[in-house]
């Protein structure tokens, strides 16, 4: 446990030492949600159809902009590998007396505690500026799957960031990754209108499943039976990427 | 009799090249390091030194053969061989976002001492080092050498029984190599066990007390470091103040096969292999009148380290 203490003392410690990065990191998702979101929810007028309920671009896009925000936050996290790796101290980290597995649950715990603020401030700017209806009571299972998202894909991400070695081959690879995987899901437009091929493709894509959990926690909007499987998929989609993340690790050297 | 502190038998580390030919890093090497003692595993570039360290370290596995670290396996008991160990990479490993003070503090916590404790301790590291200027100064703004020093400074605050230090004073200023140096002989007589790689053979001479010399992935020699001087096979260093220096000297030395030999205007200096050449040489030069001064003395660990090298490289 003092381990993972330690490696959130020395994350924080770095993240304290610039205040523009602290304050872009948790106002990049409000940012999207007010630019993009309601740029968008005046385009699209009347509302969009979703599971059979309409509602308004921005209800609907609240969830991706959640998820959009754990995936980014994963990138940036995955991504302090390589400055680690360039200074040294990544391979010095690999001696100090704690397992690999503690080394990025260390990681990753102190992520999500900044995702989970950087969600508490976008749910409140969407019920306050733009009027959302985010069910309340459904909050800690809003914080959950946040928790659960950015975990997902540090772990996932971070396979590629262990195995990759340079430094603009993980920035191509992120960035038609991130190209891919946020237009093939459920992120800014529903499937019900998308051709089949790209809804079928979209649900085998682990960003469908972790948006289509946090529209169901944030506005109730979603099938539960689907929900659910989406949900059992995502810890699954976590536990595969922390067991491999781990393996990579040890070979990391 | 006392465990040794690194035992290593029959070590082999080999990696894939290109995804078919296979480069065997570490070539069956074995060795032991007693408690206390200060170890030079010294060798040329890509001879087997760092992954040699990075296995005993736990950063890579070995292909097979045992390494145990204050008796602990390093495959199957990696958390506890950490736990005995700090080391000084070859990269210069530091916070670059963070202070000096604040590297201290984190490296603190990773070792399981508090705030207070990692203070306490580096106000004594502070002081050998000097780096009471630049404590509050970010590590990006350093030069590479302080860098260094902050790196090699934090290994002296905590207690670990063995500590690891890969090419440490790479990089630094002659004050910083001293100031360094003489904390390692500083850790050293509290009992630590030392175990570093260098390039520079007078730093090893000077501060170990067993080395081994490395070359393609095998050990050439091992011993004490005069065990290991010993093996140069009687080499002799000579000084020599000739009244004249020509080409035609130059040429005849030379066909002595001395280990080295430099010249510059009257002064000469060579090692040479054995006894008899080296009286052979002096006959040679005082018979014809050209001798005017010379000096001769065991030659230093640099000259018996080429010779071994030499002969390595010709056995092979």
């Amino acid at each position: 446990m003092n381990q993972i203490l330690a490696v959130l003392y020395r994350d924080s410690l770095i993240r304290l030492t610039s205040l523009t990065w602290f304050f872009f990191d948790l106002a990049v998702p409000l940012l999207y949600l007010l630019m993009f979101g309601v740029g968008f929810d005046k385009a699209v007028g009347m509302g969009i159809m979703t599971s059979g309920i309409a509602v308004s671009y921005n209800e609907f896009f609240l969830a991706g902009v959640l998820a959009m925000s754990c995936f980014g936050s994963a990138i940036n996290q995955a991504y302090g590998f390589f400055h680690d790796r360039e200074t040294g101290i990544f391979y010095e980290f690999l001696t100090y007396p704690m397992t690999r597995g503690q080394y990025l649950l260390g990681k990753v715990i102190f992520q999500c505690l900044m995702s989970v603020v950087q969600a508490v401030l976008t749910l409140i700017a969407a019920v306050v500026l733009l009027h959302v209806p985010v069910r309340i009571d459904f909050l800690p299972f809003t914080i959950v799957a946040v928790v659960v998202g950015i975990a997902g894909w540090f772990f996932a991400l971070s396979i590629f960031a262990f195995r990759i070695h340079r430094n603009d081959t993980f920035n191509t690879f992120i960035n038609v990754l991130y190209f891919v995987l946020m237009f093939v899901s459920s992120m800014f437009y529903p499937l019900d209108a998308v051709p089949v091929w790209l809804k079928y493709a979209a649900y085998l894509n682990p960003v469908t499943w972790h948006t289509d959990v946090l529209r169901y926690c944030t506005i109730g909007i979603g099938d539960p039976s689907i929900v659910i499987m989406e949900s059992i998929g995502f810890v699954l989609f976590l536990f595969a990427g922390f067991y491999f993340a781990v393996r990579t690790l040890k070979k990391a050297v | 009799m006392e465990p040794a502190a690194i035992s290593i038998q029959n070590l082999v580390k080999e990696y894939q090249r290109n995804g078919k030919e296979t480069l065997r890093a570490v070539d069956g090497i074995s060795f032991e390091v007693r408690k206390g003692q200060i170890f030079g595993l010294l060798g040329p570039n890509g001879a087997g030194k760092s992954t040699t360290i990075k296995i005993l370290t736990t950063l890579i596995q070995p292909t097979s053969g045992t390494a145990f670290v204050n008796g602990f396996d390093v495959v199957k008991q990696s958390i506890d061989v950490r736990k005995n160990i700090c080391i000084v990479i070859q990269e210069n490993a530091v916070d670059t976002y963070l202070t000096v003070k604040s590297n201290f503090l984190t490296f603190g916590k990773f070792h399981g001492l508090t705030r207070k404790e990692t203070e306490t301790r580096s106000g004594r590291v502070i002081e050998l080092f000097g780096l009471k200027d630049v404590l509050n100064q970010r590590a990006m703004d350093l030069s590479g050498g302080m860098k260094r020093r902050v790196q090699v400074a934090k290994m002296f605050i905590v207690d670990k029984p063995i500590v690891f230090l890969d090419e440490a004073t790479t990089g630094m200023d002659t004050f910083n190599k001293r100031a360094t140096i003489a904390a390692i002989k500083e850790e050293s007589k509290q009992g630590r066990t030392i175990v570093l790689t260098t390039h520079m053979l007078d730093e090893a001479e000077e501060l170990c007390d067993a080395i081994a010399i490395i070359n393609h992935g095998k050990i050439v020699a091992s011993g004490t470091t005069g065990e290991v001087k010993k093996m140069g096979l009687e080499m002799f260093y000579l000084s020599l103040k000739v009244k004249e220096m020509t080409k035609e000297l130059e040429e005849e030395l030379k066909q002595h096969q001395p280990v080295k030999m430099e010249t510059k205007e009257s002064d000469i200096e060579l090692t040479i292999r054995d006894h008899d050449t080296a009286l052979k040489i002096l006959s040679i030069l005082h018979s014809r009148g050209l001798l005017l001064n010379f000096e001769m003395s065991s030659a230093s660990l640099e000259d018996v380290f080429v010779a071994l090298l030499d002969r390595s490289v010709t056995e092979t």
